[in-house]
């Protein structure tokens, strides 16, 4: 039997459903690839734990919330952390899901060219290294020949880059248009039905969780900004980084605004924009019983193509094991290519 | 031959019969009206649906006439020949000169605002629905010149997808 040790970095909300997604799944995936995942390590901000022989992914997600830290785990707790976990165990593929930082990408970045140097695949649910600097990652895993994934980056379970790539193979991809960050159609969504003011429905979605305490990557479109640009790398080819993106959020829509569009059968949307003339995040009008009339935290893009004209796909952009489950799906598509 | 057009009538009493007088005294033949009208587009006007069955040279002079009736004929064998636009801005939009930005939009060639709904908010920014008609292949000077205006006047601008 196979074996893919893995080492999961980040323990937050989507460390932890990648460690509940295989504990889940790990049986399918043998069932499938005739490949036994085995989780080596796994590290939050500033501890971990590391097992050569396996560590347990329930009892991984029980430490961190009943304990707040790794090292808390029972026999293989340890005070390591950051790009030492990754010389401290053996391990076949590195699992990334540290915060996304656009400002300089850490720890994402240094994490995840030490192990193409070290000669290991990376699947990666962070922006921030991708937003910035695309083609030197991307370059780096050609150059030490592993794999590379980053489905989970844009839109969370909705199929989209491995979509494009595989499924759509035949055709030359002219545009991408969507919504691609959860929290903003939420909003946005709410205005609509509520005729309620941005600032009101802002507070109630921070006391729902489904807005952070500060919200200024979701609202101000730089959330969605930094999807463009991977979209823009991986499916139409253009050289582009996060400050080549035309950005506006949606703090400046009132009322006011989704009251005229609805008069005349509008809906108005985040909607990001690549094409080789337009990157672009800012909101839009969309006609209502279109494609683009997708509403609470969903995410959707139709990406126009030259032989299948335009196809459109709709999921949930973020979760905990939404977000795993396109994490797990770059995994498998390792071990069936590789092992 | 037979063309479908679309035409646009104002919702006044006698423009139907109006519409349709050329079309007998010119020797084409009526096959299909549809006329609703209940139904009205931003301008306030009437669509109505013909299909006309005539000769060639007959059709293109009843186009003509419709054309110097001031009919606007909308589409013609399921061409559009008008594209609608509609676009929002939010900002100080009567402080910024509303009617230079009415004019520098209606100044381009076969573009027309046809419709505008403003919601003011005390001293507060305004927001502001238009709808713009243009001739087919004039959509992106609409775009660039609202892209202008707005640069200018710091308006946010909430465009179609």
């Amino acid at each position: 039997m196979d074996e893919c040790r893995v080492i999961i970095m980040g323990f937050g909300s989507v460390g932890q459903g990648v460690a509940n997604a295989l504990s889940m799944k790990k049986d399918l995936i043998k069932d499938k690839t005739g490949v036994n995942v085995k989780v080596v390590a796994a590290a939050d901000s500033s501890s971990s734990a590391i097992c050569q022989d396996g560590l347990d992914e329930k009892l991984l997600v029980e430490t961190k919330k009943q304990k707040g830290k790794l090292s808390q785990y029972p026999e293989y707790g340890s005070d390591k952390n950051g790009e030492d976990i990754l010389d401290a165990v053996e391990y076949d593929c590195l699992i990334e899901a540290t915060p996304t930082n656009i400002v300089d990408a850490q720890p994402a970045l240094s994490l995840t060219l030490k192990a193409f140097e070290q000669g290991k695949d990376v699947v990666t649910s962070n922006k921030g290294h991708l937003a910035l600097k695309f083609r030197e990652v991307t370059e780096a895993a050609e150059k030490a020949g592993v794999e590379f994934k980053y489905e989970a980056s844009v839109g969370g379970s909705m199929p989209i880059i491995n979509f494009t790539k595989d499924t759509l193979s035949s055709c030359e991809i002219k545009s991408i248009k969507g919504i691609l960050n959860g929290t903003t159609n939420y909003i946005l969504s709410r205005m609509t039905a509520e005729g309620s003011e941005y600032e009101v429905i802002l507070k109630e979605s921070q006391e729902l969780g489904i807005a952070e305490t500060d919200p200024t990557q979701d609202v101000e479109g730089i959330d969605a900004a930094c999807k463009t640009v991977i979209l823009a790398n991986s499916l139409l080819g253009i050289d582009a980084t996060y400050s080549d993106v035309k950005v506006e959020g949606i703090s400046k829509i009132n009322s006011h605004a989704i009251e005229l569009a609805k008069k005349d059968d509008y809906l108005i949307k985040l909607i990001a924009e690549v094409s080789h003339d337009n990157l672009q995040v800012s909101p839009r009008l969309v006609r209502r019983g279109s494609s683009y009339d997708v509403s609470g935290t969903l995410n959707m893009a139709t990406i126009k193509t030259d032989l299948a004209d335009e196809v459109s796909v709709i999921g949930l952009g973020a979760g905990s094991l939404e977000t795993a489950s396109a994490m797990l799906t770059d995994l498998i598509s390792i071990l069936k290519t590789k092992y | 031959m037979r063309i479908n057009l679309v035409l646009e009538l104002m919702d006044t009493p006698g423009q139907l019969v109006k519409a349709l007088e050329p079309v007998g005294s010119l020797g084409a033949n009526l096959v299909t009206v549809i006329h609703k009208r209940d139904y009205k587009n931003e301008k306030g006007n009437v669509p109505v649906q013909l299909t006309i069955e005539g000769e060639h040279e007959d059709l293109k002079k009843l186009v003509t006439r419709f054309e110097e009736l001031g009919f606007s004929i909308i589409e013609m064998d399921g061409v559009v020949l008008k594209e609608k636009i509609t676009t929002i801005f939010h900002g100080h939009i009567v402080d910024q000169d509303l009617r230079d930005t009415m004019d520098r939009i209606n100044d381009l060639e076969d573009v027309e605002i046809v419709a505008f709904d403003i919601k003011l908010n005390g001293e507060e920014k305004s927001t502001a629905l238009i709808n713009i008609e243009a001739g087919i292949g004039r959509k992106q000077s609409v775009f660039d010149r609202i892209a202008e205006i707005a640069e200018e006047k710091d308006l946010l601008v909430i465009n179609e997808v």
